[in-house]
């Protein structure tokens, strides 16, 4: 059986500094073509978490694995598409929404060397598979924050990753446009058979499951990791975020049954977990 | 005009010499161009050029002081040390100490500044000399210490700088554009950092004696930001800062040419007005 997309095997970090560790003995493992919604507060590691996996930081004690090497190889090889929470892009740039596409493609290609027919191809698909076909030549800084975020999705898939990560993507979007966006991501999950992992801080958006994911992981330093459909219920979530959501999500309960439709959805069983 | 009589009479090699340099320094301003601009980098260039002076005091230190010889060669080679000092420090100091990259230029400007100052102050004490050969050229640039070495050199800077630029092309949009993203994608951001000043800072020493310290700046700006007036298309905006600096400073130095101005402020004039100029075509674009 081949490596797991994302092992992290007892990993602890902590910043330079730092009095407290930032993550503490995470054991998490993703594989092939699953998708995990992660959640936690703010100021829970979600970003470092990210940022080990997209080898960025170093100095962790543990194991990470990304698409079965080092992290920092696996982001060098396109393993791994990223994308971000807010993008920090100049967007006066005079790019297209495909040219912004595209540069996911040849951020490791040389200049000298042209772009394929397939290359070229493999970029319009990404517009289409995005929904981006209508504005892929308007310039990136005169589309909506939706289609801009579309762009970037396009982007990330450009450099062909076994894995998406999404950072905090419902951030700021009303209800329909998180359906949208689960549907967008379904799509993505069911053409490419990708590994996704959505990180959030926004409960609704995943244990009702809007965004579509199939297995749900809490995050406060330590990794409360659960099978979904089980597992996932106010007094969890009201330990993690430390602060009583039951009167808030007195559903969740039920909404963890959503996250097992999900998987119906995606004709998947999830597979089985690490606790920690 | 007095071009033409010029390029008739026994000036003609030292003008098409002077014209040489200024066509190779007008591609590799349009060429970094559109980066410092986009990328917001337009002080950096005044950092680099501007720490110079400490190159000037050293030499000045060192005696390099004659206008014959070898030595405006060892003075200029200073003078290079110093400002590639100069980019590598203000790249590595704000990736390292997480400052922001204008306090950092900031404090290389003045501190190379009054480094060079205090340098020939020292001099001054010692021997009793001014500072001979450097600071007006330095400082506006010149064309009579414009010579076929320096036509040479800045030629092959330009096919340097356009060669790097080319191969890494699709990393220092990338990076330009979206940093973060960047090093998300496996761009390695310090290294393109780096390359950019180093770049950059060649291109400023091409194009010091000429132009001159003080409006090398301009050289790295003006295209740049009126090609970005004129479209929205990466590849057009290149090609129309190409085309902007060459007319600039070549319009430029035939104004000085004929009126007897200095060249730097007579191409930087030039290149304001097609900045200027560029207005009314951004606003139609709209």
């Amino acid at each position: 059986m081949s490596e797991p997309a994302i092992v992290f095997e007892r990993v602890t970090f902590t910043w330079p500094g730092a009095a407290q560790s930032a993550l503490e003995d995470i054991t998490l493992r993703v594989e092939e073509g699953q998708y995990l919604g992660l959640i936690g507060p703010n100021g829970a590691g979600k970003t470092t978490l990210i940022r080990l996996m997209m080898g960025q930081v170093a100095g962790y004690t543990g194991r990470i694995s990304v698409c079965g090497r080092d992290p920092e190889a696996a982001a060098r090889n396109g393993c791994v598409g990223y994308v971000p929470q807010r993008s920090e892009a100049n967007l006066a740039f005079p790019l297209s929404c495909r040219d912004v596409i595209a540069m996911g493609g040849a951020a490791r290609q040389s200049g000298w060397i042209r772009a394929s027919s397939e290359q070229r191809g493999w970029i319009d698909r990404c517009v289409d598979l995005v929904g981006a076909s209508d504005f892929a030549g308007s310039p990136i800084g005169a589309v909506s924050g939706g289609q801009r975020q579309r762009v970037l999705i396009g982007r990330a898939l450009a450099c062909r990753p076994r894995i998406l990560v999404f950072d905090e993507p419902t951030s700021g979007i009303d209800t329909v446009g998180q359906r949208r966006f689960g549907e967008l991501i379904a799509t993505l999950h069911d053409e490419l058979n990708l590994a996704i992992v959505l990180v959030s801080h926004d409960v609704r958006a995943i244990v009702r499951g809007a965004v579509g994911c199939e297995r749900v992981a809490c995050l406060r330093r330590r990794l409360h990791f659960h099978e979904a459909p089980g597992g996932l219920t106010p007094q969890v979530l009201g330990e993690v975020f430390q602060h009583d959501l039951s009167d808030v999500f007195g559903e969740v309960h039920v909404d963890a049954h959503h996250v097992g439709e999900c998987e119906h959805h995606h004709g998947r069983a999830s597979d089985s977990g690490d606790d920690s | 005009m007095k071009l033409f009589e010029y390029l008739d009479g026994s000036m003609a090699s030292f003008i098409l010499t002077a014209m040489g340099v200024g066509f190779a320094i007008a591609l590799l301003g349009g060429l970094l161009s559109p980066l410092v601009v986009l990328k917001r980098m337009s002080f950096v260039g005044q950092g680099i050029s501007h720490s110079a002076f400490g190159g000037v005091g050293v030499a000045a230190i060192l005696g390099l002081t004659a206008a014959g010889g070898w030595e405006p060669y060892a003075f200029h080679g200073v003078i290079t040390i110093f400002c590639l000092l100069a980019a590598t420090g203000i790249a590595v100091v704000s990736e390292r100490r997480r400052e922001s990259e204008d306090t950092v230029i900031g404090i290389f400007l003045v501190g190379a500044m009054a480094f060079g100052a205090l340098l020939l102050h020292v001099r001054h004490r010692l021997t009793g000399a001014t500072a001979g050969i450097g600071w007006e050229s330095v400082l506006f640039g010149s064309i009579t210490e414009v010579g076929e070495v320096h036509l040479a050199l800045s030629w092959g800077v330009l096919v340097l700088v356009a060669l790097i630029l080319f191969t890494i092309r699709h990393q220092v949009i990338f990076w330009a554009f979206d940093e973060p993203a960047a090093a998300a994608f496996g761009i390695r951001t310090s290294r393109m950092r780096l390359i950019t000043m180093l770049l950059l800072g060649v291109a400023v020493l091409a194009s010091m004696r000429l132009a001159g310290v003080v409006l090398t700046t301009a050289l790295l700006v003006l295209p740049g930001a009126a090609a970005l007036q004129l479209s929205r298309r990466i590849h057009t905006v290149w090609f129309l800062s190409l085309l902007l600096s060459v007319v600039g400073v070549l319009g430029g130095f035939v104004l000085a040419v004929e009126t007897g101005l200095p060249p730097g402020p007579s191409m930087v004039s030039a290149m304001i007005l097609l900045y200027v100029l560029s207005w009314p075509a951004s606003l139609w674009r709209r």
